[in-house]
């Protein structure tokens, strides 16, 4: 069990947050075949830090940036989306 | 193999009374300049790849390199489960032959691989549940596996000590009864791969780390190790949960997350479970070894994560639910935990084919499924490099089908309401 | 074995007497004797059986981690008898012997050692494979560990969450006093001592090491920043400090997980005594020092007559005084230090005689050996370090650690209780100190306008605790038992090697060595020692295996702790239960499939009223100018032009274009609109709609709020549904004020704060009437009294499934899977791709360009009495051309109905298909024009 330090409610446990993977630009809708499935499916997978999104779903429901090593678990700046609320 | 290698009752007796050594299973190598195939994962599927090279295509100038030891992965981390009941015909079609040459693995392979065919129980819970284990069969049935829906009293003759009480959230409608099904000892599947291709020639060399790979004009040249480089025309990424940053060195970006999948033992007691029970809605399996103890799995971590250090929330978790099915082994003991990685794709299908770099293929993407397809998988996987095009039964599971948009079907299956 | 006369630092009371059974024969203990003690103060020298060979076994090392001392308590299996302590009437058996301790019959296997190689069952057994299931058979035989019976045993286990600052793992002198000192400096402090006391190796030394022991734990039982907890064991730390406690003797339940978010642990788990490997050593009467100052200074257990002392260290040295003192007759000192060491111990059912390095044979009934410690580093190795082996020590010791993780005691260097208690005190502070930085962190994490104090950085100055040099001694000139709970000798592990198996993973794993419920914690260091031997390399080249939780078994009761599933009820539940309804399973609710008799049921509703209770369907407040935008980016049809009054069905999709929910939505007001979503899906899609508004579009004026448990559902279904809702409503319920697909809000049944909208999901004329929660039992049952006349019946989730079937209405989840996209539904007409965006948009359109997507139709049997299983596949010869998702026999139309997902070149009206039954047994049957089976121009709902 991760704590997630959360910009809104404090340190928390991960459980009460629900993980929304790598960020991944949503591209227009007109866009084609190969940059929408890459949108769905491709992904970078990394092994080290990366930026992705956890949902605060048991807690204030915000949408935040979370950095993150992904083989230590270590957890950088938490950032809500869009700012503070 | 020479007649003084084989192993047997008579030969465990002569070295008993002559109280005299083994020869070696595999040899130590140096890293030749250069290979004719290079197969990157030293686990069940790297393993039999070369096996089946080597065997059935007599390509023996292969390497399997391993940055560990040889099923240091997912091949010695599983929960060591063989089932081919699985939803889509093409998938069933495929685990029926990996049950196959499980059947035969110990006398192919001249290593007892303990294959027990105790029968696989999947419970439903919810009718919803019954319905899918009901398509399941149906789907099983047409393709001639043995698999069927059974009640409650059948459950409960099979496995006494499964709560099959009127209970008010879990209650145990029916299973799907797949007797082929079983447990087979992991290491030794790794080991009697590793000992049966070493005796054709393959080199298997552990603690040899791929670094990188060098594409030439779109086709693969070299593989950089953390030994030395080596020439070669072919590639085979058998990671499992490394899978993406191997396809990466090669410029191949895949649809896959890495995610841990953890799994416990518990101290041994005497016999008293023989099938294998498998609860989806609870995401538990467990199984008792012929050692007497109890092996438990579970989903995959609620995160990404490359770490195989395990959670306390799986602990609890995996007992609550091991709990709720019976409700008589609370004072058990869990004795061990941990983690193994999956290579997870969108549809819950693995990946196996050729990728946009020529000469670098791909066997990734079993998710929680690559143990039980190992043997088919290699046969499969070498017989595509041996020939430079898919065959038949691996066709459904190319990469190109992410962008062609023909998932698997087995998606279906896991999304359909448990 | 006997009881000695009183000594000064015994745990037992002798007034309190405690009778207990061995093997079905009365023993007695003393209340404070383990069950170990017990008996070895009553005699009893063989404690079990060994796995493999089964050999006799007996004390080794009379703690928690003896593996000798596996014992059955009653309906609990694998009980560590040097551990638990000995209870009136307790009911104690050997494990994995048969028929008796004394004889063993499978003993036989003794003799057939040297064929029982390791791995030696890899390389048998093959041939004939018909044989196979019969070997399966003997091997599973030979499991070893004790017995789980098959009815529930009661046990009481309970989960606990605590937040301390410092967490001290281990009760010795550095542990006590670090909890001391991290308690003076502020720090709330936990403290968890795996055995019975505090004290660690304090409890069985001389008078100075009790004063000291007395002075210690009377400070830390004293304070009030301290809690103790003893018999307890820290089974694992987890990613940030996320550590668990198991903890026994809590008044009310048996064992307790303690869940701890530590800001600050310190790990003080000293040492353990490795055994030394030789010929004879697993034989009873070789004994550990540890194990016998144990049994004479704690128990007051005089651990045999005649002694052989073999010694590499000084409390080695210590236990020939107690021993002495004993009454213990110490024939001969082996000093380990210089050539001297010990080669062989023989006799059958236990110790006889030793033979030394020099060839000399000592008659003696109890050989004790003294020759290292192994570092319990497994905390430490969860935390990320990997413990460097020092020669010079003879063990493993600490690397690095991260900041929150602290080390004292005999984990980190040897030294005086007076050294070890500066030490443990400095790292006391430093904890302290650290929980005071992390707690700092955590406390500003959000903006509260709170200034507060930063925390002070500068490192408290911890003084050296070398560790003491040391011999290195692992084995003999001849080979022994390395692990004792897996039989494995030290041959197995040259053999091992030999084979092929040089990375001491392999080993590991091939040989089973530190596999068994000890771990590896006594033996692993003589394991990776002997396999160093054996390929040639030194410990130092070969790391150790990697400790993994918990550190010590754990129960699974105190895993799951109290054994509850959370489950939902309507506020209707009381009056379904008053009428004994049928309890169904849906995701986390539990609703009524029926009241006894669903066909009953449809009928009232067809020829009369019904209602049903569907309080878990979705419910999802929206308010704000740009709720018709979310609108038409969520759902795949149009809806700006959605008057106030009015109600849309919509269909929600994936990015991926596969159909997730489906559902109305109601326009209340100008900037007020309801948006309802099915059962299971209501997490999911108000998770959905956030997600889009805030990190898709975080300027649009979208207020939302999920209102499921605000609300009670009710829909009241049948031709005289109108006259029944008329009766408890002022609203103004006729067809041209009050039309189909159309909301109002009002009073029903006195209650203000309802909205009702007309929808049909049972094909009848219905109103969904929406209460605040509060007041929904009350108006379900204002319903049924009104309704009398009416023929009013409530009616379970079974009858709707019929109704629904009949009238061709899909169920997501159900005639949809996961790989359905929005085309193929019948639904085609409510997909508006010339929209600009939505969510799934893309793939909906490639879908569009498609003809190979399967197609959901109404489907008829040829034969009206077959009911084809849902799931049961759709085949033309051996090929799946589609399946059964829904089939039911109307009650209606007297046959029947299906609904089902058939290939395109099957779909079309009229299409004849198989339909291959669980039997094998094919049927015919018929493709229809509409998905609905009765009533397909809606007549009755629009009424």
């Amino acid at each position: 069990m991760l704590v997630i330090l959360c910009p809104h409610c404090g340190p928390r446990n991960s459980d009460e947050f629900s993980f929304q993977g790598e960020i991944v630009a949503r591209p227009g809708p007109a866009s084609d075949q190969e940059t929408w499935r890459d949108y769905l499916y491709m992904r970078d997978n990394v092994a080290g830090w990366q930026t992705e999104r956890w949902f605060h779903v048991s807690g204030c429901r915000r949408f935040l940036n979370v950095e993150r090593h992904t083989v230590t678990n270590e957890i950088g700046v938490v950032t809500p989306v869009g700012g503070v609320q | 193999m020479n007649q003084k290698a084989r192993f047997s009752a008579w030969g465990l007796f002569k070295r008993g009374l002559t109280r005299s050594h083994w020869p070696r299973v595999w040899d130590h190598h140096e890293l030749r300049d250069s290979y004719d195939v290079v197969i990157v994962g030293g686990g069940v599927h790297g393993l039999a790849t070369a096996y089946y090279l080597a065997r059935n295509h007599g390509i023996t100038n292969v390497a399997v390199v391993e940055k560990s030891y040889i099923g240091s992965g997912g091949s010695g981390r599983n929960t060591a489960i063989v089932r081919s009941n699985y939803l889509t015909p093409e998938g069933s079609k495929f685990y029926d032959r990996s049950v196959e040459l499980y059947e035969h693995l110990a006398a192919d392979l001249n290593f007892n691989v303990m294959f027990e065919q105790r029968g696989h129980m999947t419970l439903a819970h919810s009718d919803s549940s019954l319905r899918t284990m009901r398509w399941r069969a149906e789907v099983n049935k047409l393709q001639g596996i043995d698999s069927s829906v059974i009640g409650p009293e059948e459950i409960k003759s099979l496995a006494p000590f499964l709560d099959t009480s009127d209970h008010p959230r879990y209650p145990i409608l029916g299973a799907l009864w797949h007797p082929p099904g079983g447990i087979v000892r992991h290491d030794a599947v790794v080991w009697g791969y590793a000992r049966a291709a070493a005796a054709l020639g393959v080199h298997i060399h552990q603690g040899t780390e791929l670094t990188g790979i060098e594409v030439e004009s779109g086709r693969v040249a070299v593989a950089q190790t953390s030994r030395g480089d080596i020439a070669t025309s072919t590639i085979v990424n058998c990671t499992a949960g490394w899978a993406s940053l191997v396809a990466k060195m090669a410029g191949v970006r895949l649809p896959i997350i890495t995610r841990p999948l953890q799994a416990a033992v518990t101290e041994p007691v005497r016999q008293f479970l023989h099938p294998v029970v498998v609860s989806g809605s609870l995401h538990t399996y467990v199984s008792q070894t012929a050692r007497g103890e109890l092996v438990f799995g579970a989903s995959v971590d609620p995160f990404a994560s490359y770490s195989t250090r395990g959670s306390l929330e799986f602990a609890t978790g995996l007992a609550t639910h091991v709990l709720e099915l019976m409700p008589a082994i609370s004072k058990m003991r869990m004795l061990r935990q941990w983690a193994g990685l999956c290579d997870m794709t969108p549809d819950f299908g693995p990946i196996i084919g050729p990728t946009p770099v020529d000469g670098f293929y791909v066997d990734v993407g079993w998710g929680t499924y690559g143990f039980k397809a190992g043997p088919v998988a290699g046969e499969s996987v070498a017989e595509m490099v041996a020939n430079g095009r898919p065959g038949s039964l691996i066709e459904p599971f190319g990469l190109e089908r992410f962008h062609a948009g023909t998932l698997t079907a087995e998606k279906g299956a896991a999304a359909v309401g448990h | 074995m006997s009881r000695l006369s009183e000594r000064p630092g015994e745990v037992i009371d002798r007034t309190r007497p405690m009778d207990f059974s061995w093997n079905g024969k009365p023993y007695r203990g003393y209340a404070g004797d383990s069950i170990a003690s017990a008996l070895a103060a009553s005699g009893v020298r063989v404690f079990s059986r060994s796995f493999k060979y089964h050999r006799p076994r007996g004390i080794l090392t009379a703690s928690f981690h003896d593996p000798n001392l596996m014992v059955q308590v009653g309906d609990e299996p694998n009980v560590r008898a040097g551990h638990r302590l000995v209870e009136e009437k307790m009911e104690v058996s050997a494990q994995n012997a048969w028929p008796s301790l004394g004889f063993d019959a499978k003993g036989v296997n003794r003799l057939l050692g040297r064929f029982l190689t390791p791995g030696f069952y890899y390389k048998t057994f093959m041939s004939p494979r018909s044989l196979w299931p019969w070997y399966q058979r003997v091997l599973a035989r030979f499991a070893a560990g004790g017995v789980v019976g098959v009815d529930p045993q009661p046990g009481r286990y309970d989960h606990r969450y605590a937040h301390p600052d410092v967490l001290v793992a281990g009760g010795g002198p550095a542990g006590m006093a670090a909890a001391i000192d991290a308690a003076e400096a502020g720090a709330a402090v936990i403290l968890v001592e795996e055995e019975h006391r505090l004290g660690g190796h304090l409890r069985w030394g001389d008078s100075d090491d009790l004063g000291a022991l007395e002075e210690l734990s009377a400070a830390v039982l004293s304070h009030p920043g301290i809690e103790v907890m003893v018999d307890s064991v820290v089974t694992g730390r987890y990613d940030h400090n996320w550590v668990a406690i198991a903890q026994r003797g809590v008044e009310g339940v048996d064992e307790r997980l303690v869940k701890a978010r530590v800001k600050c642990l310190v790990v003080a788990t000293g040492t353990i005594e490795r055994p030394y490997v030789f010929e004879g050593n697993d034989l009873p009467g070789v004994m550990l020092s540890t194990a016998v100052r144990r049994l004479i200074n704690l128990h007051a257990v005089r651990p045999g007559e005649r002694a052989v002392v073999l010694s590499a260290n000084g409390p080695g040295d210590s236990a020939i005084a107690d021993l002495e003192e004993a009454g213990v007759e110490v024939a001969e000192v082996i000093d380990a230090r210089g050539d001297d060491t010990v080669i062989k111990a023989s006799g059958r059912m236990g110790v006889q005689g030793v033979i030394d390095s020099r060839g000399r044979r000592h008659d003696a009934d109890l050989l004790v050996t003294a020759v290292g410690w192994t570092t319990t580093t497994t905390l430490l190795n969860m935390a990320g370090d990997r413990p460097m082996y020092e020669p010079r020590a003879a063990r493993y010791l600490s690397k690095s650690l991260p900041y929150d993780v602290l080390a004292t005691g005999g984990i980190v260097g040897d030294g005086s209780t007076d050294q070890l208690v500066q030490h443990g005190t400095a790292i006391g502070r430093e904890a302290a100190r650290r929980a005071s930085v992390v707690k700092f962190q955590w406390l500003t994490a959000v903006p509260t306008g709170v200034t507060r104090q930063p925390p002070d950085t500068s490192e408290i100055e911890v003084p050296p605790l070398e560790a003491e040099r040391h011999p290195e001694l692992f084995r003999s000139s001849t080979h022994g038992f390395v692990d004792y709970s897996e039989d494995v000798t030290s041959k197995d592990l040259f053999a091992a090697a030999a084979e092929g198996y040089d990375s001491m993973e392999l080993a590991k794993r091939y040989t089973t060595v530190n596999m068994g419920p000890i771990q590896g914690k006594l033996e692993a260091v003589n394991a990776v020692a002997i396999h160093g031997e054996a390929t040639g390399s030194s410990p130092l080249e070969t790391s150790t295996t990697t400790w993994r939780p918990p550190y010590a078994p754990v129960s699974l009761g105190v895993l799951a702790g109290r054994q509850y599933e959370p489950v939902r009820y309507s506020v209707i539940q009381p009056w379904h239960e008053r009428r004994e309804a049928k309890p169904l399973v849906a995701g986390s609710w539990i609703r009524p499939e029926h009241y006894g008799d669903p066909v009953a049921e449809v009928t009232a509703v067809r020829e009369a009223v019904g209602i049903i209770d569907v309080s878990p369907l979705g419910k999802i407040d929206l308010r704000g100018r740009d709720v018709p935008k979310l609108l038409e980016f969520v759902y795949v049809n149009k809806w700006s032009k959605l008057d106030v009054g009015k109600v849309r069905y919509g269909i929600m999709c994936n990015e991926d274009g596969v159909i997730f929910d489906d559902g109305v939505t109601g326009r209340l007001g100008a900037d007020q609109y309801m948006m309802s979503s099915t059962s299971g899906g209501a997490a999911g899609v108000w998770n959905w709609l956030d997600d889009w508004l805030q990190t898709g579009f975080p300027d649009w004026d979208v207020k939302m709020t999920a209102v499921t448990d605000g609300y009670a559902s009710i829909n009241v279904a049948g031709p005289n549904s109108r006259e029944l809702v008329g009766r408890l409503t002022e609203i103004d319920l006729r067809p041209e004020a009050f039309g189909y697909m159309e909301v109002r809000t009002g009073v029903v049944a006195g209650v203000p704060g309802c909205f009702l909208w007309r929808i049909g999901f049972t094909g009848e004329l219905s109103y969904e009437i929406h209460v605040p929660s509060a007041y929904g039992l009350w108006v379900w049952e204002r319903l049924l009294e009104k309704g009398e006349d009416l023929g009013v019946r409530a009616f379970g989730i079974e009858a709707q499934r019929i109704m629904r079937l009949e009238k061709g209405h899909f169920i997501v989840g159900q005639d949809t899977d996961g790989l359905t996209q929005g085309h193929g539904m019948g639904v085609d007409w409510a997909i508006k791709l010339d929209k600009p965006d939505f969510a799934g948009k893309p793939e909906l359109m490639w879908q569009a360009e498609r003809d190979d997507y399967r197609r959901l139709a109404a489907i008829q049997t040829e034969d009206p009495a077959i009911v084809p299983p849902e799931a049961s596949q759709i085949v033309a010869g051996d090929v799946i051309k589609g399946r059964i998702t829904s089939s039911r026999m109307s009650p209606t139309l007297g046959r029947s109905i299906c609904l089902g997902q058939v290939d395109p070149d099957l779909a079309a009206p009229g299409s004849r298909l198989h339909i291959r039954l669980s039997d094998g047994v094919t049927v015919a049957a018929r493709v229809l024009e509409h998905h609905a089976h009765f009533d397909p121009e809606g007549t009755r709902l629009r009424g």
